[in-house]
């Protein structure tokens, strides 16, 4: 028994704690192998699942290695029934591998031959694999690839996809340095990858396909480019909304040698293919009479490269679409694997392995993301407003709660406390943020906004011209505001962990100067809104966040929300 | 193995100590000429009264009912019962020594050198690991088994002093089956092709069998003779015409097979030990087997047996509690209904199984009982009560000596039996006898082992070895096995340190520290953190947890214990009557880092809510349209013993019921009215009824345990009747039977022998005496049996007469005598129990 940090449990959490001095060691040696549940600020939580140890496996770490880091750090005896567990699930990972066989093509094979019977004898797999061509070896049509390997992840017996990629059509793409600015105001200036971002593409070119996790304002942009870069074909880059597409066209134009010529943009408002493509995920899933109508993108032209940018958001028709793709490489990119749908195993199954992982207080240790303080303002309703709430029909309440007219007020002190910074305000409801953008005399973006204008008022936010802007959801995922300083959430849809980190995210960029980012919720106290404010400021917490609750009137005090 | 290790000599000294001086019956049969007993009997009664108590101590059935002579001992020690019983207990390598005197006995004297041989023990090497003393070789293995075996009189020495020749008791070849060792029927000796006592001559096996075989055996012969050596000794004629017929037929020509009938040939006793070497078995079995498992570290067994051992009492606890919210009817044909064990179940956080054993385990220890009222239910006891003031390791020790004693089978919940009904816990349906004798088997299983993981496979393998004659079900086994995981008397499946001290029998203080040792040290410190959750770095102190418990919300439990706290979990501490403050100074207290502010708003919030409606009771409520009426009421002296409290201005409240009330405010004058019961508010204060004292009831029943029957005391007294029985000192009988019953201890001649039944042939000389006593009726007609010799019978006839009548025995038989009745040259079969007596028929 050593005096270690981990705390092993029989239920497959792992613990770890902070303060000890072989804390750093014992994160590096885990950190392959456990999901980071919640790193508050003394105890972080890690699980051990069976995702995670299979990444572990695919990245090269055998069950051994497993069991050794375990036993080196944790400080009491590790529960005997889990690190059999531990071995029993690595050792499924690759009993199974598809591979491409001379003559026969592509082929599921096994060094196992009752594992290759248990799994052909599955219904699952009835229609996904062909004839037998010996005890160890069947047949598996190209096309059902994917297909396969969800399957087999769902039988528990992950398939090691070794059968390769097409090499896809040649591109030549450089990383530029200096910048190519893309303003007439803007300078050139000298820059390379972080050592993190390196690290991230040479795990996933190393790995074949995978996924790579880094926090936002973490630059995913440029791991995408310089896995562009490494690749050298034509590339497909699916994207969340169209605000996104065109960021990466600009980020893409101003990091690397290609040209706007070059680079497509494959939206509902234009269609155009080009060597490097970036098509929207709504296009992609767009249905006329039942049938997907976009599909013919995927097999436009020879892709070398498919890049899903926000895996965790990734709608189950890329799933099914993503199946079809598995003879190309496949990168995807997120803050974070968890999924609100649970739909994890597909992305390992169908875009590939866990490559690359940095845990988000690591990089902003290393000053790349600010420091950020939370706070949950609570504020209490009027008892004419409390009446109305308690006697609300339970589907009107949250909207009751969280468009509550004193928050205007509140977001007004706030945004006083704060003259100096860039203030963006986000919510929901679209008559509260007329009301609030009306109050605070800000331009406001929603869905309706068209891009042009959104565009414009994005720029004039970053470059100083306003300091003050009211958002819908529409601002949620993908838009690059460098220079937020204070977010304050007014209403969110139900306390949704994914939507947690991207409005954290919207802050979370480097500061120019270094100061601290605020991200403030007004919570109407005793109702729904706060029970949602809860999730959040779990989720908040569990991330490392340092979290206060004030009240309203508290607000007023000149230090309270420094 | 037979009893204590007392009984084990040294041959040489059974051998010349058995057949000590002669008795008078054998003079006066006419053959005592030498000093070797003849038969069994003699060899019975030729032992020192030292012998007859290691017998019976290694024997206690054939001292119940007490026999009256020594010849009944013998005849009851050379029953089939008593030999089954006997040999039930036998290990492996007891029955195959037992077995090679079987198949070896005959005209050559069997001496212990002999079965070594044919055991195969001196070609085994010489150590066999550690024996209880000391290392031994393979040989004085096989020496203390045939020891063992003579004391409990499996084997008697017809053999002078100094040259043993061991000889089987009566019936032990008919237990032992046809084939002993697989070996074929044996054949008079001047048939026979080859003799045991050939064995030493040659030393190589391959060199004998080829000595005894003809030269010319035919094509095959070999084959079909290699196929019958290691038995079964039966096979089946092939047909005719095929090469391996021939070989059948020539092997049955040249007198090397049997041909039994008309489709089976049997390969004799003599030449299946030629074929052997003059081995009876191929493998000496002299030490139990160590099957392979897993190599455990003793400090992750230690710690996995504290972590179930403190999961074990938690659920013990979740039990009572839940218990005592709501009690599960007894079902009529007693035992916990399927929907209460899976309600118990749920609230254990645990499946039906476990939860059946956990309810067991609490009703064993006293914890839970059934309260006996109508109708009846399961509750919590008051020995509930003095758990609550337990820690974790007094709790354990409560509940793993209830284990230890317990006769229960909880791994039978769930199956049906013989009707086809569930079989309920708690029911009388899973008492079994034998289970704390399994247990204890099982534990010394693991203990020989210490430090490897074994399966129930594999202690059966050891299990069978022991007793290979009565194999435990493996269910029970596995059961057993799975108990002691889920008590820590095993972690990762070997013997855990307070799973030794269970086996050794540890009283309640001793399996206490046995558990404290095994304990992580306990922790006094919680790490609050922003996210709502604390983690205990360890085991949490008792008051600790009881902090914890009352004020948050286990999300992860091992180790380390992670809570987390909610404004359930708070309210549910503010409901204990902590007041908030108290409660964050409490955490704060036992806290490293001072109190997150998420936390402390959290508990500052839900008591501001906490407060905000408040619940009393009341008997009964005056209100009034106007509030002067009720003015005063509250304050007035004459009326305090009502118990009124203001609530509004229209609004009182009162601690006596409505009646009262009413009666009392028209005593003073006021008009009122009772009021119907719609609204009306009842004192919402369940009682709870009292719990039944468990330690009252049991002393009403008396103690549990069943008394201890035979005693060594008791032995000596038996032994001492028998003797004098022997000797035909009929006063010494009835004295010392006398004093035997003054010392309390029971006695079993008493119903034996009718009153007023004929008693007259009790002075006549022993040994041709007219017996009525069962066990000498039978041992005569054994005796008679085996000599072919006539014995007068008298029997009931049909018509309830007795009938005498000078008969022939011919076989004895599960409770039946055929016999020959030379008078009337027919032949007879009796009942057993239609014989009156039994009479030598000298002549």
């Amino acid at each position: 028994m050593t005096d270690g940090p981990l705390i092993v449990q029989s239920d497959k959490s792992v613990l770890l704690e902070v303060d000890h001095p072989r804390a750093d060691d014992a994160r590096r040696a885990i950190a392959p192998f456990a999901e980071l549940e919640r790193a508050p600020e003394h105890v972080h939580t890690y699980r051990l699942t069976s995702l995670g140890l299979w990444n572990a496996r695919a990245a090269g770490h055998d069950a051994e290695q497993v069991v050794n880091t375990l036993i080196e750090y944790s400080r009491y005896p590790v529960p005997h029934a889990l690190l059999i567990d531990v071995a029993e699930t690595m050792g499924r990972y690759g009993r199974l591998t598809l591979a491409t066989h001379p003559t026969h093509g592509l082929v599921l094979e096994s060094t196992d031959r009752a594992v290759l019977a248990e799994v052909l004898k599955s219904k699952r797999t009835a229609g996904l694999v062909g004839d037998r061509v010996d005890e160890q070896t069947v047949v598996v049509h190209p096309s059902e690839r994917g297909h396969l390997k969800q399957v087999l992840v769902k039988l528990g017996w992950p398939a090691e996809d070794l059968a390769g990629y097409v090499d896809g059509e040649k591109h030549e793409i450089a990383l530029a340095s200096p910048t190519h600015p893309r303003t007439p105001t803007e300078v050139p200036k000298e820059w390379e990858m972080r050592p993190y971002q390196a690290q991230a593409v040479d795990g996933f070119w190393h790995g074949g396909s995978g996924v790579v996790v880094l926090p936002c304002g973490a630059g995913k942009t440029i791991v995408g480019a310089g896995a562009m870069a490494k690749s050298g074909t034509t590339t497909l880059i699916l994207v969340t909304n169209t605000v996104s597409a065109r960021q990466w066209r600009d980020e893409l134009v101003r990091r690397t040698t290609l040209t706007e010529d070059e680079i497509g943009e494959y939206s509902g408002s234009r269609k155009e293919i080009k060597p490097v493509t970036i098509a929207t995920y709504q296009v992609l899933t767009t249905k006329r009479k039942g049938v997907y109508s976009h599909l013919e993108l995927l097999d436009a032209r020879d892709w070398g490269l498919v890049l899903y940018d926000e895996v965790h958001l990734l709608p189950a028709p890329i799933f099914r679409m993503t199946a079809d793709l598995q003879a190309r490489r496949r990168l995807g990119l997120t803050a974070t694997l968890v999924r609100e749908d649970g739909r994890e195993d597909e992305v390992f199954s169908l875009i590939g392995p866990k490559r690359y992982d940095a845990p988000w207080k690591d990089i902003e240790a290393q000053g790349y993301i600010a420091p950020a303080d939370c706070v949950e303002v609570r504020l209490t309703l009027p008892e004419h407003e409390r009446m109305v709430y308690a006697t609300a029909e339970p589907e009107d309440k949250y909207r009751l709660a969280a468009c509550a007219p004193g928050k205007n007020r509140v977001v007004e002190q706030i945004v006083a406390q704060h003259p100096d910074d860039q203030v963006l305000v986000i919510g929901q409801y679209l008559d509260q943020l007329e009301e609030l953008s009306a109050h605070l005399d800000a331009p406001l973006i929603t869905g309706a906004t068209t891009v042009r204008e959104r565009q414009r008022l994005f720029e004039a936010f970053r470059s100083g011209e306003i300091s003050r802007l009211v958002v819908s959801k529409v601002a949620n995922f993908s838009i690059d505001l460098p220079e937020a300083s204070v977010a304050i959430q007014v209403s969110g849809s139900f306390g949704s962990r994914q939507e947690e980190a991207q409005r954290l995210g919207r802050v979370m960029r480097p500061k120019a100067d270094g100061r601290t980012a605020h991200f403030y919720a007004v919570v109407a106290r005793d109702t729904v809104d706060q029970d949602f404010a809860a999730h959040r400021q779990r989720f908040l917490a569990e991330q490392g966040y340092a979290y206060r609750i004030v009240d309203a009137e508290d607000l007023e005090a000149p230090d309270a929300a420094r | 193995m037979f009893g204590d290790e007392g009984a084990a000599r040294s041959i040489d000294q059974m051998a010349s100590t058995s057949p000590r001086g002669t008795v008078e019956a054998d003079v006066a049969d006419g053959a005592g000429v030498t000093d070797a007993p003849r038969t069994f009997t003699e060899a019975i009664r030729g032992r020192d009264d030292d012998e007859l108590l290691t017998l019976l101590r290694a024997r206690p059935d054939l001292a119940t009912p007490s026999p009256s002579t020594l010849r009944s001992l013998a005849a009851r020690a050379s029953s089939r019962t008593a030999l089954e019983r006997a040999l039930a207990h036998a290990d492996a390598r007891t029955l195959q020594a037992l077995e090679a005197v079987v198949a070896l006995a005959g005209e050559v004297p069997v001496t212990p050198g002999e079965v070594r041989r044919a055991v195969g023990a001196d070609d085994v090497a010489a150590d066999l690991g550690p024996a209880p003393d000391g290392p031994e070789d393979a040989g004085s293995v096989v020496e203390r088994a045939l020891a063992d075996a003579l004391a409990a009189a499996l084997l008697w020495d017809a053999g002078e002093p100094g040259r043993p020749d061991l000889r089987p008791a009566p019936g032990l070849d008919d237990v032992l089956g046809p084939h002993p060792a697989g070996l074929g029927p044996a054949r008079p000796a001047e048939r026979r092709t080859w003799s045991p006592s050939d064995a030493g001559k040659t030393t190589k096996d391959s060199a004998r069998a080829d000595q005894l075989l003809p030269e010319d055996l035919p094509r095959g012969g070999r084959e079909v003779l290699d196929a019958l050596a290691w038995g079964p000794p039966i096979g089946l004629v092939p047909a005719p015409g095929t090469p391996a017929r021939e070989a059948v037929d020539a092997l049955v020509d040249a007198r090397l097979l049997l041909r039994t009938d008309g489709r089976h040939v049997t390969l004799p006793r003599d030449v299946g030990l030629a074929l052997r070497g003059g081995r009876t078995h191929r493998s000496p079995e002299l030490a139990p087997p160590r099957p392979d498992g897993r190599t455990v570290p003793q400090v992750v067994v230690d710690a996995e047996a504290a972590s179930a051992a403190l999961e074990l009492v938690r659920r013990v606890d979740l039990l009572v509690a839940a218990w005592d919210d709501a009690a599960p009817a007894v079902l009529r044909s007693g035992g916990l209904g399927v929907r209460d064990l899976r309600r118990t179940a749920q609230a254990l956080g645990t499946d039906e199984v476990d939860a059946a054993f956990v309810v067991e385990l609490a009703a064993a220890a006293g914890v839970v009982a059934d309260d006996g009222e109508a109708p009846p239910s399961y509750r919590p006891t008051t020995v509930a009560d003095q758990w609550e003031g337990m820690d974790d390791a007094e709790r354990w020790a409560l509940l793993a000596a209830a284990w230890a004693g317990s006769r229960r089978t909880p791994w039978l919940v769930g199956s049906r039996d013989e009707k086809g009904n569930l079989r309920a816990p708690l029911s009388g349906d899973l008492h079994r006898g034998w289970v704390p004798r399994l247990r204890r088997q099982v534990l010394e299983v693991l203990a020989a082992q210490q430090g490897t993981a074994l399966d129930s496979g594999a202690v059966m393998t050891v299990l069978r070895w022991h007793a290979p004659r009565t194999v435990p079900p493996e269910q029970a086994v596995a059961g057993l096995l799975a108990e002691a995981a889920l008590l820590g008397a095993t972690g990762a499946g070997a013997l855990s340190g307070p799973g030794a001290a269970i086996r050794e029998g540890a009283d309640r203080a001793a399996l206490v520290g046995a558990l404290r040792a095994t304990l992580p040290p306990e922790v006094d410190e919680v790490l609050l953190q922003g996210d709502l959750t604390g983690i205990v770095p360890g085991r949490p102190s008792q008051a600790l947890a009881m902090l914890l418990e009352r004020s948050a919300d286990v999300e992860s439990r091992g180790a380390a214990t992670t809570v987390r706290f909610s404004p359930a979990s708070v309210t549910r501490a503010l409901d204990h009557g902590t007041a908030a403050d108290e409660l964050l100074d409490a955490l704060a207290h036992r806290s490293r880092v001072p109190v997150p502010q998420p936390l402390e708003y959290l508990v500052r919030d839900t008591a501001r809510r906490h407060e905000s409606l408040r619940v009393g009771s009341a008997g009964s409520y005056v209100r009034a349209a106007d509030p002067t009426v009720l003015a005063g009421l509250a304050a007035d002296p004459r009326l305090a013993h009502l118990g009124l409290v203001r609530l509004a201005p229209t609004v009182l409240a009162a601690a006596v019921p409505a009646v009262e009330l009413h009666d009392a405010l028209r005593a003073r004058g006021l008009l009122s009215a009772l009021e119907g019961p719609d609204g009306r508010v009842l004192s919402a204060r369940l009682r709870r009824p009292p719990r039944p004292d468990r330690t009252a009831r049991e002393a009403r029943r008396g103690p549990a345990a069943e008394p201890e029957t035979t005693s060594d005391d008791a032995r000596a007294h038996l032994v001492a009747r028998l003797r004098a029985a022997d000797s035909g000192d009929d006063t010494a009988v009835d004295r010392l039977a006398g004093a035997h019953r003054a010392a309390g201890a029971p006695n079993g001649t008493n119903g034996s022998r009718p009153p007023g039944a004929p008693n007259g042939s009790r002075s006549a000389a022993p040994g041709r005496v007219r017996t009525t006593e069962p066990g000498d009726a039978l041992a005569t007609l054994h005796d008679a049996l085996r000599d072919g010799r006539l014995v007068w019978i008298e029997m009931v006839g049909a018509s309830g007469t007795l009938e005498r009548r000078a008969l022939k025995p011919l076989r004895l038989d599960g409770g039946r005598l055929r016999a020959l009745d030379p008078a009337r040259e027919a032949e007879l079969t009796v009942a057993v129990h239609r014989i009156a007596a039994v009479e030598p028929a000298d002549g």
